[in-house]
C-alpha cells in the first residue's frame, strides 16, 4: 500500500508542472500588452507611452517568456503568486481567505450531498420500480433541471424576504450557510443519488447476495454488504465532487454574495487581473489532482486488486 | 416499511418549519425602526484600495474620507479646506489660506506642511496622473506660514481650481500614513479629513464608515454607513426588500444596480423613495474619424447616423423616461456650453438625403448602400455590463438599416471597450462624458489624449486647428476669450458629428422613506452623505 501511495503521488507531480505551464502560456497568449492591462486594471484615466515603458520595466514584462515562467513557477512553490494588478496586494493574501470561504461552503455542502445521495440512493434501490423510487427520481429530475440561480432567488425571496427567517446574502453566521447549502445539495444530490442507486442495483443481482440470503443472513446484513461494495464507485465520484463544486460555485456565490473563490475569479477575469486568474486556475487544478489522488488511494485501500495496476 | 417513515419524518419536519415560519412573518417593521441613523448601500465592487492618490478605490467611498482644498458646486468654486485664496496677476501662482480647525482622523493637524507633502507625493507619481493636466503644470508647493500655502505653476492654467476640487488625486491624507514619505507604493492607513472615517473593511464583503465626530463641519447626522458588496440585480433587490440594505445609487460607471422596474416596485411598497439628479453627463456614440477606408471617416455618414437615431423613443421606451434625449455633446447647463449649434433632430429622410449627396447610393433592390464598390457597413461596440447599451445598440441597428446602412453590433466587457478606444480599433462605440465637474475641460482635454478621444478627433479636417484651440483654451486667462474658444471647439466637433449624443445620464438614488436632504454633488461619482438626515 505504501509503495502504491508513493507511485500515485509521483504521477501527480509532472501533471502539476504541466498544468502550471499551460496556465502561464494561456494567460500570456492574450494579444494585449500586459503593461496596458495592468494600468487599465488600476483605472488609470490616461495611459501614456512613458507609463507603459515604466510599468514594463517595473514588472519585468521585458524579460523573455521562459525566464518569466520559471520565475513565476519558482515563486508559486513558495506560495508567492505575485501581486494583484488591481489592488497591488499579495495574490496569496487575497486568494487564501476567498479559498477558505469557498472550501467551507463546499465541505458543508458535500456532507449533505453525500448523506442525501446515499440515503436516497439506497432507499430507491431497495424499492426499485415502486411508487417511492419513481416519485423520488421524478422530483429529483425536476429539481436538478431548475437553474440554480433561479432556485436560489426563489428561496431567498421565500425564506428571507417573505418569511424573514434567514439572511438574504453574505456570510455573517451559520444561518448564512443554510440557503446556499440547500441549493447546492439539491443541484448535486439529485445527480449523485442516481449513481448510488444504480451501483446498488448492480450489486443486488450479484451472486454473493443470493448466497447470503441462502445461508440465512439477515436482510440488514446483506444490505450492508451491498452498500459497502457499491460505495466503491460512489467514493471516487464523491471525492471528485468536492473539486467540481469548489470550481463551480460561481453562480451560487454570486447570488448569495458569498465572498469566495468563484466571485473573486469572475472579478479578476472581468478586470483582467492576470496574477489572480493564474493563481485561481492553479489552485483549482491542484484541488482536482489532490482529490483525484485521494480517491484513488481510498479505492486502493478498499480494493487491493487496484493496487497492482500502477 | 422503516425507510418510508424516515422520509415521512423529514417531509413533516420541513413542512412544520415552513408553516411555523409562515406564522411569524407579519412583524418585520422593527428592523426598519432600529437602524434609523444608519445607511447601508449595495455596491457591486469592493471599496478596494482607499489610497486617495491612486485610482483603484471606489470614488463614493473616497469622497467620504477625503477632502480637497476647494469644492465644485453649482454656483462655482467654493471654499472647503481652504477658506480663501488669491490668484496672482500672471495666473501662475495660487495662494491658499487654510482652515485652522481641521485635523486628520488620526489627530494629526491639517496645515500647510500637510498640503505640501500631499501634493508633492502626487507629483512624484506624475505619470499616473497625466489625465489631469494640472499635474503637468505644478512647479512647486511653498509653505508661507502654518496655514498659508502657495502653488506655483509653469504657466497660467485656468481649470486649476476645478481640478483641485476633484475626488482624486489632489486630496489630503495624514502624512503619518505615508510610506517613506510617499504614497505611490501604498499607504499605512486611510486617515483623511472627511466627514467619515473608515472603521472596518472586510474585502469583498463590506466596509463600515463611522461619522467623524471631530469633523470641522460638525458631526454628520447619519452615524454609520455600510458599503456592502452585493451583485447587481436580484440579490440587491431582495436585500432592499428585506431591509438588509436600504440605499442604492448609480455607480461610477453609470450603471444602476437594479433596473427601473425594480425601483418603481420599491417605491410603490412605500418603504423607499426615488431621487434623481439633474443631467450629469451625456451618453453618446463615439465615431472613429481616423479610421481611413471605413465609411465612418466621412462626416456625411456620421451625420446620417445622428439623424437616424430616434432619441425620444430611446428615452421613453428604453429608459422609461429616466434619461432625457440629448442633442449635443454638452448640455446647455455645462459651463461654456451655451453655444448655438446646428440642430439635428431625428429625421430619417434627411439622413437618406445626406447619404445620397455624399454618393452613397442604393443599387436596385439592394438593402445596403454602396459607393465605389464599398459597402456602407460599420461596427458598433457596446459594454456587456450595461443592460441598456445592448438594447440601444439593437434599436440603432434597426434604425440605420432603414436608411440603407449595415451596422454590426458587438458586445464586449468594459476594459476591452476601453482598450479599443485607446488603440483606435473601432468604428463606433458607446461612451459617456465625464460629468459636470469634469465637463467641458477634462473631456475636451481628452480629445488630444491617445487613450481617450484622440482617434475620434484626429481624422477630421480641422484636427490641427482643434488641438491648437484646446491648448489655447487651457492657458487662456481672459474669460471672454475662453468662452469664444470653447464655442469654436464645440462647434467643430458638433459639425463633424464625431460625438453622437443619445441621452443625458443622471445619478439615481433609492433611499429609505424619511431620509431627508438627499442632494448631489457636481460629479456623478460621489454623494454628500454628511448632509443627509432622518426625519
Amino acid at each position: 500500500m505504501g509503495s502504491y501511495m508513493v507511485k500515485r503521488i509521483g504521477i501527480a507531480v509532472p501533471l502539476l508542472i504541466m498544468i502550471s505551464f499551460l496556465t502561464f502560456v494561456l494567460i500570456n497568449l492574450s494579444p494585449l500588452d500586459p503593461a496596458v492591462v495592468v494600468l487599465q486594471a488600476q483605472d488609470i484615466p490616461e495611459v501614456t507611452e512613458e507609463l507603459i515603458a515604466q510599468t514594463n520595466e517595473k514588472l519585468g514584462f521585458n524579460q523573455p517568456f521562459m525566464i518569466r515562467y520559471l520565475h513565476w513557477a519558482a515563486s508559486c512553490l513558495q506560495l508567492d503568486f505575485g501581486v494583484s494588478y488591481v489592488t497591488g496586494e499579495s495574490v496569496w493574501l487575497t486568494i487564501a481567505p476567498a479559498f477558505l470561504n469557498t472550501l467551507k461552503l463546499t465541505l458543508v455542502s458535500s456532507v449533505f450531498i453525500i448523506v442525501m445521495s446515499i440515503l436516497l440512493g439506497v432507499a430507491c434501490a431497495m424499492r426499485e420500480g415502486k411508487m417511492m423510487d419513481k416519485s423520488v427520481r421524478g422530483i429529483a429530475f425536476f429539481l436538478t433541471a431548475i437553474p440554480s440561480y433561479w432556485l436560489a432567488s426563489i428561496m431567498i425571496w421565500y425564506f428571507s424576504v417573505h418569511l424573514d427567517l434567514l439572511p438574504t446574502s453574505g456570510m455573517d453566521s451559520y444561518r448564512s450557510y443554510i440557503l446556499p447549502v440547500i441549493v447546492l445539495t439539491i443541484s448535486y444530490a439529485g445527480i449523485y443519488f442516481r449513481t448510488v442507486r444504480s451501483s446498488m442495483l448492480n450489486q443486488i443481482n450479484e451472486d454473493y447476495v443470493l448466497y447470503g440470503r441462502a445461508s440465512g443472513l439477515s436482510e440488514k446484513k446483506i444490505t450492508m454488504h451491498i452498500l459497502r461494495n457499491s460505495l466503491q464507485v460512489a467514493i471516487s465520484i464523491f471525492a471528485m465532487a468536492i473539486p467540481i463544486i469548489l470550481g463551480s460555485t460561481v453562480v451560487i456565490e454570486n447570488v448569495f454574495a458569498w465572498p469566495g473563490l468563484g466571485r473573486l475569479s469572475v472579478k479578476a477575469i472581468l478586470s483582467r487581473d492576470f496574477p489572480i486568474i493564474q493563481a485561481y486556475v492553479l489552485i483549482v487544478a491542484v484541488a482536482f489532482v489532490f482529490f483525484n489522488t485521494i480517491s484513488d488511494i481510498i479505492n486502493a485501500a478498499m480494493n487491493p486488486k487496484l493496487r497492482k495496476d500502477l | 416499511m422503516k425507510k418510508v417513515n424516515v422520509f415521512a419524518w423529514i417531509g413533516l419536519f420541513i413542512f412544520t418549519i415552513v408553516v411555523l415560519a409562515g406564522c411569524s412573518s407579519e412583524k418585520d417593521e422593527a428592523a426598519n425602526g432600529e437602524a434609523r441613523a444608519e445607511l447601508s448601500y449595495a455596491s457591486s465592487k469592493d471599496i478596494n484600495d482607499m489610497n486617495p492618490h491612486l485610482y483603484a478605490g471606489s470614488m463614493p467611498a473616497q469622497g467620504m474620507l477625503y477632502e480637497s482644498l476647494v469644492e465644485n458646486t453649482q454656483e462655482g468654486i467654493k471654499p472647503l479646506l481652504a477658506e480663501s485664496w488669491e490668484i496672482a496677476e500672471d495666473g501662475k501662482s495660487y495662494t491658499f489660506h487654510l482652515r485652522e480647525d481641521v485635523v486628520f482622523h488620526d489627530g494629526e493637524p491639517f496645515n500647510a506642511e500637510a498640503v505640501k507633502l500631499n501634493i508633492e507625493a502626487v507629483q512624484h507619481n506624475a505619470e499616473k496622473h497625466a489625465w489631469i493636466k494640472l499635474s503637468t503644470k505644478i512647479v512647486s508647493v511653498n509653505v508661507k506660514d502654518e496655514f498659508t500655502v502657495e502653488l506655483q505653476l509653469s504657466e497660467p492654467y485656468y481649470p486649476t481650481l476645478v481640478e483641485l476640487s476633484m475626488t482624486r488625486p489632489y486630496v489630503f491624507l495624514s502624512p503619518k500614513d505615508f510610506v517613506n514619505g510617499e504614497t505611490k507604493d501604498g499607504v499605512n492607513g486611510y486617515n483623511g479629513t472627511g466627514p467619515y472615517k473608515l472603521a472596518e473593511h472586510q474585502t469583498d464583503e463590506y466596509a463600515i464608515f463611522e461619522a467623524n465626530d471631530s469633523y470641522w463641519g460638525g458631526s454628520p447626522q447619519i452615524k454609520k454607513i455600510t458599503s456592502k458588496v452585493l451583485p447587481a440585480g436580484e440579490t440587491t433587490f431582495l436585500a432592499l426588500q428585506k431591509g438588509e440594505i436600504n440605499f442604492v445609487f448609480t455607480d461610477d460607471r453609470g450603471a444602476d444596480s437594479i433596473d427601473v422596474e425594480a425601483m418603481e416596485q420599491l417605491v410603490e411598497s412605500n418603504d423607499y423613495q426615488l431621487v434623481r439628479s439633474e443631467a450629469m453627463n451625456t451618453k453618446m456614440i463615439v465615431a472613429n474619424s481616423s479610421r481611413i477606408d471605413n465609411p465612418v471617416s466621412e462626416t456625411a455618414v456620421r451625420e446620417a447616423i445622428w439623424y437616424s437615431i430616434d432619441r425620444d423613443t430611446i428615452s421613453k421606451d428604453i429608459f422609461n423616461g429616466t434619461e432625457a434625449a440629448a442633442n449635443r455633446l454638452f448640455s446647455a447647463n455645462v459651463n461654456y456650453a451655451d453655444v448655438d449649434l446646428k440642430v439635428r433632430d431625428y429625421d430619417s429622410e434627411t439622413a437618406k438625403e445626406v447619404l445620397e449627396k455624399a454618393g452613397w447610393l442604393l443599387e436596385n433592390g439592394a438593402a445596403v448602400r454602396t459607393k465605389a464598390g464599398n459597402k456602407l457597413a460599420l461596427n458598433l461596440y457596446y459594454d456587456t455590463n450595461s443592460a441598456s447599451q445592448k438594447i440601444q445598440a439593437e434599436f440603432i441597428q434597426s434604425s440605420v438599416k432603414a436608411i440603407g446602412m449595415q451596422m454590426d453590433i458587438i458586445g464586449e466587457e468594459s476594459s476591452s471597450i476601453a482598450n479599443r478606444r485607446a488603440t483606435g480599433d473601432y468604428d463606433l462605440l458607446f461612451n459617456q462624458t465625464w460629468g459636470l465637474a469634469y465637463d467641458p475641460q477634462s473631456t475636451i482635454a481628452a480629445f488630444t489624449s491617445e487613450s481617450a478621444y484622440y482617434h475620434t478627433t484626429r481624422g477630421i479636417t480641422q484636427a490641427d486647428e482643434l488641438y491648437k484651440k484646446i491648448d489655447e483654451v487651457m492657458v487662456s486667462t481672459d474669460e471672454e476669450t475662453r468662452k469664444s474658444i470653447y464655442a469654436d471647439i464645440m462647434t467643430i466637433v458638433h459639425d463633424e458629428a464625431v460625438f453622437i449624443p443619445i441621452t443625458n445620464g443622471r445619478v439615481t438614488v433609492v433611499a429609505p422613506k424619511g431620509l431627508n436632504d438627499i442632494s448631489f454633488k457636481q460629479t456623478q461619482y460621489e454623494l454628500p452623505f454628511e448632509r443627509m438626515s432622518f426625519e
